[in-house]
């Protein structure tokens, strides 16, 4: 199994274990991830330019489809922001002519043929949860049994559904029963639904902090250790507002990392 | 050459050079970019310098600054990491540059000492001189072949002084090929040197010039006698006795040799017109150009770049005090050599081509942080330049790329960041903020009195296609979903949250032909776009989709009509 890995501007940078550890897990259960000359999906042009954030997304789709392959992304924003751009493409035929005028000057097309995938699903399937599976994977060597986890999904995995097509967007379960997979078992909390508000922290930082607090306090009230992400925008916005008083009760994990550490992988190998 | 005038022009040129250099590097200390820069005064940025530069030579840190100056400066690690072609014409062109610098410029004092019995016309020195000249040439020739090929659409930002530097260097290089090649072919140095070492008598002078012609290159015109076997050997026992201890064959020589073959024919004319006293004079005073000009040519980053390198080896990374950070800052400016690389690998270079705003790019927006700290981005006449630049600097996604790529190792992060500081400063910041200066009303009305001005380049279609399109949202009922699972409206019940209007409203001004009022409404602005009034709608309209399509038909009509340069 063969995927280009699209990593986004986030990661490399400011989350260097979450490609660490997506690496590490994807590894063992053997997939191979190629490296593109990716560019970024389009998501902060959304606020200037539609066809600049399309024109964006889609030159990144042109080189998957150029190589073979599909985009496998561990960021939610640049699966949501991906497939965004392709039902955009899909439904827009005078877009579609524009964009692939601006693709034609790096002699690049689309036509549609690489998909974009995000690391939750694949690793569902590769663990084989999706078969509805309430004990930990065959892979887990290491259960983790009794850490009580709650998932944050992120927004732009689940709505618009029609667009993300990721899981029931008023009840997704696939998070849950991949935290299950671990040994672990998920908290059921109020806001896990709810926006990180990451996307606010630069228009309206107070409602940002607001919104992300809430978060943090509802999954504490849950019970919760762990607050396990699987998009780099939460998981730095979680860590930022808790960076000047991080409740020790509360701790951030990528979820990567949480079935990494289940399968008896090093923590080094982690980011941890 | 007159030793005054050589010694006049040498010291003028150093000279303007040390004052060149002065003046530069005090823009180090003076230079304020970021807002955290201006609570620095230059004098403390000075004692951070000197604090931090001995603290860092008495300490461990000292190996890796000695690192730094052989891995980063000297073998230039970073840029083979990046770009393998330009490290090698880099390569050539320095070590053959510095080579030739110390070994031949600076003859007297490093080689005659080190050498003892040192003769520029000896083994290996002929064949030296060659091979570091070579290699400065093919460096200058792969640098160009680098530039072509990684030409793009936006080029980094090459001033004029940049051709200016390879020119000279080009020009010092092809002078001093041409010398050389000059004096093997000249019959006149022959003759001269004959007199000096009192080979007169034609007995001896006829047999060595026949040598010199058959084996030493010289281009003689009036040699009356054929080459004999005898003859060269007879030559051969006059040059053994005054010759052969200052020069060898020129033949190692691999370049001015074949040129002075080449230019045998004309050897009598080139003689007659002193052709070895000015291409000498050119030669030396191109050297010189170089040097009094260094400070103002690309030939400066030669003293920046390293610098900005061993001070980022002399303290580790993000640790630098509130001066030393302002200093690094200045200093990044000019270490810059505009390679191009981080452009190159730029994450948001393909939404730069696609809105022709070249200031999305690293290296054009290095330039442009410089112009803003420097003023004259904000300079009246330049207010479009300063807008790009705001545009450019807001649409960063800070994914770190062109620091990784910069071959100078320069923190570009810490410098957009404070260029951001700066623009906001200037009345230039985020469209979330700059919006916030006015209500949505006070927007709506300025829209109105300048309305005129943007009815024939109404961008609608393109950015805001939803809003423009009434079957997309006149179906909304007004049952207040989408208001009801907003997360903004939710948590703006908390002061300094407030959002003046809620979705359901939004869509309601749509449905009553009022968009203007939508435009500048904290509601657009603090969307998260969370997507749940999309998903929860019954109706099936676009609410966040439509709410981001505002946001970009405001960046256009509100930004043409905001008077950032008036004081608010």
């Amino acid at each position: 199994m063969k995927y280009a890995l699209f990593l986004g501007c986030k990661i490399p940078s400011r989350l260097p274990a979450y490609e660490a550890s997506t690496r590490a897990v994807l590894a063992h259960l053997g997939v191979t991830l190629v490296d593109l000359e990716f560019t970024c999906c389009g998501y902060p042009a959304r606020n200037v330019s539609r066809d600049g954030f399309v024109v964006s997304a889609a030159r990144n789709l042109a080189l998957a489809e150029r190589a073979g392959l599909d985009v496998l992304t561990p960021c939610t924003c640049c699966l949501g922001t991906l497939r965004h751009a392709q039902v955009l493409l899909d439904e827009d035929a005078p877009l579609r002519s524009r964009v692939a005028q601006a693709l034609a000057a790096d002699g690049l097309a689309w036509s549609g043929k690489a998909a974009v995938e995000h690391v939750l699903p694949l690793l569902a399937r590769l663990i084989g949860t999706n078969k509805g599976a309430t004990v930990p994977a065959a892979a887990v060597s290491v259960p983790r049994t009794g850490l009580r986890v709650a998932a944050q999904y992120g927004c732009h995995a689940l709505r618009p559904a029609n667009v993300a097509r990721f899981d029931n967007p008023m009840a997704p379960t696939i998070f849950e029963t991949l935290i299950r997979a671990t040994g672990a078992t998920p908290v059921d909390w109020p806001r896990r639904l709810d926006c990180c508000g990451d996307p606010l922290h630069e228009g309206n930082p107070p409602l940002a902090e607001h919104m992300t607090r809430a978060k943090i306090a509802d999954a504490l009230a849950s019970g919760a250790e762990v607050l396990c992400t699987a998009c780099p925008h939460c998981h730095l916005r979680f860590d930022a507002v808790q960076s000047g008083a991080p409740d020790p009760s509360l701790r951030t994990l990528l979820y990567t990392q949480l079935l990494g550490q289940a399968m008896g992988l090093p923590a080094k190998s982690l980011g941890l | 050459m007159s030793r005054t005038l050589f010694h006049m022009a040498l010291y003028a040129a150093l000279a303007l050079g040390a004052l060149g250099l002065l003046w530069r590097m005090a823009a180090w200390f003076r230079v304020r970019i970021g807002p955290d820069a201006r609570a620095v005064t230059p004098a403390e940025r000075v004692g951070a310098l000197f604090r931090g530069a001995a603290s860092a030579l008495f300490s461990r840190r000292l190996l890796h600054v000695v690192a730094a100056l052989f891995l980063d400066v000297l073998l230039q690690r970073r840029l083979y990491a990046n770009d393998k072609l330009r490290w090698l014409g880099h390569l050539l062109m320095f070590f053959g540059f510095m080579l030739l610098l110390l070994l031949h410029a600076l003859a007297p004092v490093v080689t005659v000492p080190l050498f003892p019995g040192y003769e520029s016309t000896l083994a290996p020195w002929l064949f030296l001189r060659n091979l570091c000249g070579a290699m400065v040439l093919i460096g200058i020739a792969l640098f160009l072949y680098g530039v072509w090929r990684r030409r793009t659409r936006f080029a980094p930002v090459r001033g004029p002084m940049a051709a200016a530097f390879i020119a000279l260097l080009g020009f010092v290089l092809m002078t001093g090929f041409l010398l050389e090649a000059d004096k093997i072919a000249s019959p006149q140095a022959f003759h001269r040197m004959a007199q000096e070492n009192g080979v007169t008598d034609p007995a001896e002078l006829e047999p060595l010039r026949a040598l010199w012609a058959a084996e030493y290159g010289v281009a003689f015109s009036d040699l009356r006698q054929p080459l004999t076997p005898e003859l060269l050997e007879k030559g051969r026992a006059v040059h053994a006795e005054g010759c052969e201890s200052c020069h060898a064959r020129p033949q190692s020589a691999f370049v001015s040799y074949p040129i002075a073959r080449a230019l045998a024919s004309v050897a009598g004319a080139l003689d007659a017109a002193r052709a070895d006293v000015w291409l000498l004079y050119l030669h030396v005073f191109a050297c010189f150009v170089g040097l009094a000009t260094l400070p103002f040519t690309r030939f400066y980053h030669a003293v920046a770049a390293p610098v900005s390198l061993l001070v980022d080896a002399a303290a580790p990374k993000r640790e630098f005090s509130a001066a030393a950070r302002a200093s690094r800052r200045a200093l990044a400016l000019d270490a810059c050599v505009r390679c191009g690389l981080c452009d190159t690998d730029c994450s948001v270079a393909p939404l730069a081509r696609h809105l022709g705003n070249p200031t999305l790019l690293p290296s054009h927006k290095l330039i442009a942080t410089g112009a803003l700290a420097g003023g004259s981005l904000l300079a009246s006449g330049h207010e479009d330049d300063a807008l790009r630049a705001a545009e450019g600097a807001f649409l960063c996604t800070d994914c770190g790329r062109c620091t990784s790529a910069c071959p100078v190792g320069l923190d570009l992060e810490d410098l957009w960041e404070a260029g951001r500081g700066d623009l906001a400063a200037a009345n230039l910041p985020a469209p979330a903020q700059w919006v916030r200066a006015r209500t949505a009303s006070a927007w709506a009305e300025l829209l109105r009195q300048g309305q005129s001005a943007h009815v024939l380049s109404d961008p609608d279609a393109a950015l805001a296609p939803l809003s423009a399109d009434r079957n997309s949202f006149s179906r909304c009922v007004q049952c207040q979903t989408c208001t009801n699972v907003c997360p903004v409206v939710a948590h703006s019940t908390d002061p300094g949250c407030g959002v003046d209007l809620t979705p359901q409203k939004v869509m309601n001004l749509l449905r009553l032909g009022m968009r203007d009022f939508t435009l500048g409404s904290r509601m657009v602005w603090d969307c998260a776009t969370c997507y749940q009034c999309q998903e929860n709608c019954p109706e099936g309209i676009r609410v966040a989709d439509i709410m981001v399509e505002l946001r970009a038909l405001a960046v256009h009509r509100l930004g043409a009509v905001r008077n950032w340069k008036a004081p608010s």
